[in-house]
């Protein structure tokens, strides 16, 4: 039996549950402006009403990205990939993220699906595999 | 918001700065040649200083009321201002509002900084590598570049005339970190290293130290101490954070959304009483020339999508139309976080003097300076000449 997955911040997301294809990240609603929010608030920042909590849809489009060749400021290893891909996805519920991107610069195109996905990161001390979030493009 | 005037008359009575380098000087003795300038170019003592707001995001917790102590121990009150990339800016704006609003006559304020011992945004979260671990300021602008060559047709060419623009200019200024000994053409930009697609290195602002310093006083004392010279008013001082817009970005946004620097110029052009036509020159957070560009259109240069058109034709160059970071802005005079905007206060009161030498706008009157923060933080100030 392999080790169990375990997000790297469980405030930000959660796993593909059941019969779930991806995982979700964790936003809120508004009802009374009906806006979403990503990550998480305390309230409706406009205004200022009571939010609930909600999962957020895992597929969205992809608004801008760029590909990272140098990493100056971050403690992430480049590994054999040479950088990394990030990107801003617009999902259905009209909140933008900003995340990782699984994949090339010949896979992101501004306006094609992207799907919500994970990756490993590394290991807990209780030898869980932690992984993080990314968007991938769908096809 | 609604932008009054000043309560009293702010003009700024002394600039100083330590040339921006990437030598890993001690920040205190920058600060100190910074702030030793400022007061002999006010032709004061500290001892007339009623206020001082030191700018830092590095450094100790003391550091600020450390090097004040260099310059005197007068009792009066020193503050620390941090907002991240607009520090500087902020801490003159405190000095402005400590004038305008009667709290002291004469205020002081001091940025100082090595963006090399800082750790920024990305470093040492370690396991989440999540949005705000990876979004780093280069892959953040990058993104509004990429963005805008999607929406509005931007090349690549017209990002690295932006930065060989600014290059230039801090050829004729001493106080530049980055002094190219040739004219830095487009090609060269293009081939440097890719640090964040399109950006390339040469694209990217300067990350080293410096300091740099501004002295603001009342009209009265302004008056007595610079007989026979040109004054420089502050007409506006204007601070925003950010408001809610369409695909707002909560985390890892950098610097918020674009809005606010339309937003805070609005601000800032209402409390001055003139408009983007009355500008003679202006210096903005130009980080990364994608910056610039939206700039030139957010603060009511062009209209929106104009802006290309602008670096075509050579308008925001010196001897342009409306030159910007005539300095050379974050890509070549430098960024070191504390002093930048601080620098910008410097340049600016030099070029309304008429003392910029070979990089003088012709009969500069009226310069804006805008800065951003990481976080949400946007500033902007005018300046306007007026005769002795």
């Amino acid at each position: 039996m392999g080790a169990m997955q375990v997000p790297a911040d469980p405030r930000l997301f959660r796993l593909a549950d059941g019969a779930e294809s991806r995982p979700r990240l964790l936003g809120s609603h508004a009802p009374e402006s009906n806006l979403y929010f990503w990550p998480r608030r305390l309230r409706c920042p406009v205004s200022r009403t009571p939010v609930t909590d909600v999962d957020l849809c895992p597929e969205g489009v992809l608004y801008a990205w760029t590909f990272l060749f140098v990493p100056r400021m971050g403690s992430i290893s480049f590994g054999d990939s040479g950088g990394y891909g990030v990107g801003q996805i617009d999902l259905p519920e009209g909140v933008r993220v900003q995340a990782p991107l699984l994949g090339t610069t010949d896979d992101w195109q501004i306006g094609s699906p992207m799907g919500l996905t994970t990756f490993p990161v590394g290991r807990d001390d209780d030898g869980n595999d932690l992984v993080t979030f990314r968007f991938e493009a769908v096809r | 918001m609604m932008a009054t005037r000043l309560a009293r008359e702010v003009y700024v009575i002394g600039v100083g700065m330590h040339r921006f380098n990437n030598e890993r000087l001690a920040a205190a003795a920058m600060a100190d040649v910074a702030g030793m300038q400022a007061l002999e170019d006010a032709g004061i003592g500290f001892p007339e200083v009623g206020a001082l707001y030191n700018g830092y995001l590095g450094g100790g917790l003391t550091s600020g009321v450390g090097i004040a102590k260099e310059f005197g121990l007068t009792g009066i009150p020193v503050t620390h201002v941090e907002n991240a990339s607009a520090t500087g800016s902020c801490a003159f704006g405190e000095a402005v509002h400590a004038v305008a609003g009667g709290r002291v006559d004469v205020a002081m304020a001091l940025g100082f900084d090595d963006m090399n011992r800082m750790g920024g945004l990305g470093r040492g979260r370690g396991r989440h590598m999540g949005a705000e671990d990876v979004m780093l300021p280069a892959a953040f602008f990058a993104m509004w570049a990429t963005r805008r060559m999607h929406d509005v047709g931007t090349t690549a060419e017209t990002f690295a005339a932006i930065a060989a623009k600014n290059w230039n200019h801090a050829r004729s200024n001493p106080l530049a970190q980055r002094r190219a000994d040739h004219e830095v053409t487009i090609d060269e930009v293009l081939e440097s290293t890719m640090i964040s697609y399109p950006h390339t290195s040469m694209m990217a602002c300067a990350a080293g130290g410096g300091a740099a310093a501004a002295i603001v006083a009342t009209r009265q004392v302004a008056e007595r101490l610079t007989a026979g010279r040109p004054l420089v008013r502050v007409i506006a001082s204007q601070q925003r954070s950010e408001t809610y817009t369409d695909g707002h970005v909560f985390l890892g946004a950098v610097i918020g959304p674009a809005q606010m620097t339309r937003d805070t110029a609005g601000d800032a052009y209402e409390q001055a009483g003139v408009g983007p036509d009355d500008l003679d020159l202006v210096q903005v957070h130009d980080a990364f020339p994608v910056e610039e560009l939206v700039y030139y259109e957010l603060l009511g240069i062009c209209g929106d999508g104009e802006g290309d058109r602008l670096v075509a034709e050579g308008a925001t160059g010196l001897g342009g139309r409306i030159p910007f970071s005539t300095d050379g802005g974050l890509t070549a005079r430098g960024h070191p976080g504390g002093p930048t905007g601080l620098a910008q206060i410097h340049e600016t009161t030099l070029q309304l003097r008429h003392e910029a030498g070979s990089r003088q706008v012709a009969r500069a009157r009226t310069g804006l300076c805008h800065m951003a923060g990481a976080g949400s933080v946007c500033v902007v100030h005018i300046l306007q000449r007026t005769e002795g």
